[in-house]
């Protein structure tokens, strides 16, 4: 039994070591033809705005209501400690540092890797990344290149609106509910922000969104069958891209701690 | 084996003892082909015996593993992805089901080698899609979605698109399937158009032996990933060989049998 745990185990990490090479090996043909010529700016704008307008509502809206939910959850304990002018401070370090990145690189990653998987993934079915060769048109240029730019650009401006929205969300509940004062709300967040939790947070979305564009091209481009095949994808895209940005983060916030507080 | 009417001409292609597996499946089993400089070489053989993956090979988005091909001298299978696509622009690929870019209309589907490759101004570009769309019978649809077209305008585009090219070389694959009897003959009248009056070298995969028989100049059958028969139209018509007799007349009874393509796999 204990053998059994022990080779599962070992299976597992083993399988994905062996993924996050195939990654990196996909991650340095993407770089490589980012930083060499031809450049076709329309088609990363093109995927910026996919990804940008497109998802912000809905990330706002997430963290409109995280901020409101970490404000009430905050206030059930502060309230007993009588310390309730903390409040701001805990949403706004939180939602900078940890919940505003993360839960916006979750929101892309089910929105748009996925979308990514589907589009790219229906091409190689249909023998349309086939034609990208045929025509000496490389698709990791065509297709991946773009998609990159676009995440690693546009996943930390969404997460900017997504933490201002998610703080201002801490507010309504703060101003209305617990009688904080919209100035005391506002000096409390500033003052407990330094500049370095705003650089990592921002530093970890860029990342998320190389891991959510490297992973829903990986899947798209490696597609198997038809229709099923896709679908498949499609839905390992978004389980990978979540484990992937979890695991990611915890080793972040890991370094991160050592960095600044060893 | 086939010498063909013009024996003088030199080999624009050249395959030679080319092997390929796929999941231990032995799709190309030691293939010899010679394609002559403006002939129009139809493929014929059962589904799974390597056709379309000959033409993948020939146009480099599949590598055999052992073998070689030449392109007008050339061994492409030595070349690097880098160096292979400067010979990648003188072949074109008509995809069985057209494989047009779906984000794409039809102008920019037909001009795409021109939009990624060449600096030709815009006004010239759209000439060169224009014509070849009506090369095609396709005039006017720039401005559709690959959406919009049936089976048959989807080929039909997609031959524009290589012809946009100006390939010395065409690779169809069954380019007559799954479409009406008109249109079947209306692209079986391009291709032999495109060889009189573009001198362009064919290799055309298919299976209907009417077709064959009208646009080929020779006709090389495919059997377990090799080349089994090599001829004129007339040539292959009066083989005696039993599987080529089997698969002409469209016999079930033969040496072919049902399952057979199934131990050979049917790899695309």
């Amino acid at each position: 039994m204990g053998h059994m745990i022990i080779r599962k185990s070992t299976l597992a990490v083993e399988g994905l070591l062996r993924y996050v090479g195939q990654l990196t090996l996909l991650l340095m043909r993407i770089l490589s033809a980012a930083i060499t010529p031809p450049f076709s700016a329309y088609r990363i704008l093109s995927q910026a705005r996919r990804v940008g307008p497109g998802s912000l509502m809905i990330a706002c809206l997430v963290a409109l209501f995280v901020g409101m939910i970490i404000a009430l959850q905050m206030a059930y304990m502060m309230l007993k400690l009588s310390a309730e002018i903390y409040i701001p401070n805990v949403i706004a370090v939180s939602l900078t540092r940890e919940l505003g990145p993360v839960l916006t690189a979750l929101i892309v990653a089910g929105r748009v890797g996925a979308g990514i998987t589907a589009e790219i993934g229906s091409m190689v079915v249909t023998e349309q990344v086939d034609a990208l060769k045929a025509f000496a048109a490389d698709p990791v240029r065509y297709l991946a290149v773009p998609r990159f730019l676009a995440l690693a650009v546009m996943l930390p401006v969404l997460t900017i609106f997504a933490v201002l929205v998610g703080i201002f969300g801490g507010f309504l509940i703060c101003n209305f509910k617990l009688s904080i004062s919209s100035h005391m709300y506002w000096s409390m967040v500033s003052d407990s922000l330094a500049i370095k939790d705003i650089v990592t947070g921002l530093a970890k979305t860029a990342f998320f969104g190389i891991i959510i564009a490297t992973v829903g091209c990986f899947e798209g481009l490696n597609v198997k069958g038809g229709a099923d095949g896709v679908g498949r994808a499609t839905t390992l895209s978004v389980v990978r891209s979540f484990i992937l940005i979890i695991m990611f983060d915890c080793f972040f916030t890991f370094i991160f701690y050592f960095l600044f507080n060893a | 084996m086939y010498e063909g009417k013009n024996s003088f001409m030199k080999d624009m292609i050249e395959i030679q003892d080319l092997y390929k597996t796929f999941d231990r499946v032995q799709v190309l089993n030691g293939l010899n082909l010679h394609v002559r400089e403006g002939e129009t070489k139809v493929v014929i053989g059962r589904s799974g015996a390597g056709k379309s993956v000959l033409l993948k090979s020939i146009i480099g988005i599949l590598r055999p593993e052992s073998g070689s091909i030449k392109i007008n001298g050339v061994d492409v299978t030595q070349l690097s992805d880098r160096d292979f696509d400067a010979v990648r622009r003188n072949i074109g690929l008509v995809f069985q089901g057209g494989a047009l870019f779906d984000s794409l209309n039809v102008g920019e589907n037909v001009g795409f080698v021109l939009d990624e490759f060449s600096k030709m101004p815009a006004v010239e570009k759209r000439q060169r899609v224009a014509h070849a769309l009506s090369l095609v019978g396709m005039s006017g649809i720039e401005e559709m979605m690959p959406s919009q077209l049936s089976g048959g305008m989807r080929k039909r585009v997609s031959l524009a698109r290589v012809l946009c090219m100006e390939p010395k070389i065409i690779l169809y694959d069954e380019p007559t399937s799954e479409v009406d009897p008109i249109t079947s003959d209306a692209i079986q009248r391009l291709i032999i158009e495109m060889r009189d009056r573009l001198k362009v070298t064919s290799i055309v995969v298919m299976h209907d032996m009417n077709a064959a028989y009208k646009i080929a100049d020779s006709i090389a059958m495919f059997y377990h990933g090799q080349v089994i028969a090599d001829g004129t139209p007339e040539e292959i018509r009066n083989s005696r060989h039993p599987v080529v007799r089997q698969f002409i007349s469209g016999d079930a009874v033969g040496p072919i049998t049902e399952d057979e393509s199934m131990k050979f796999g049917h790899v695309k």
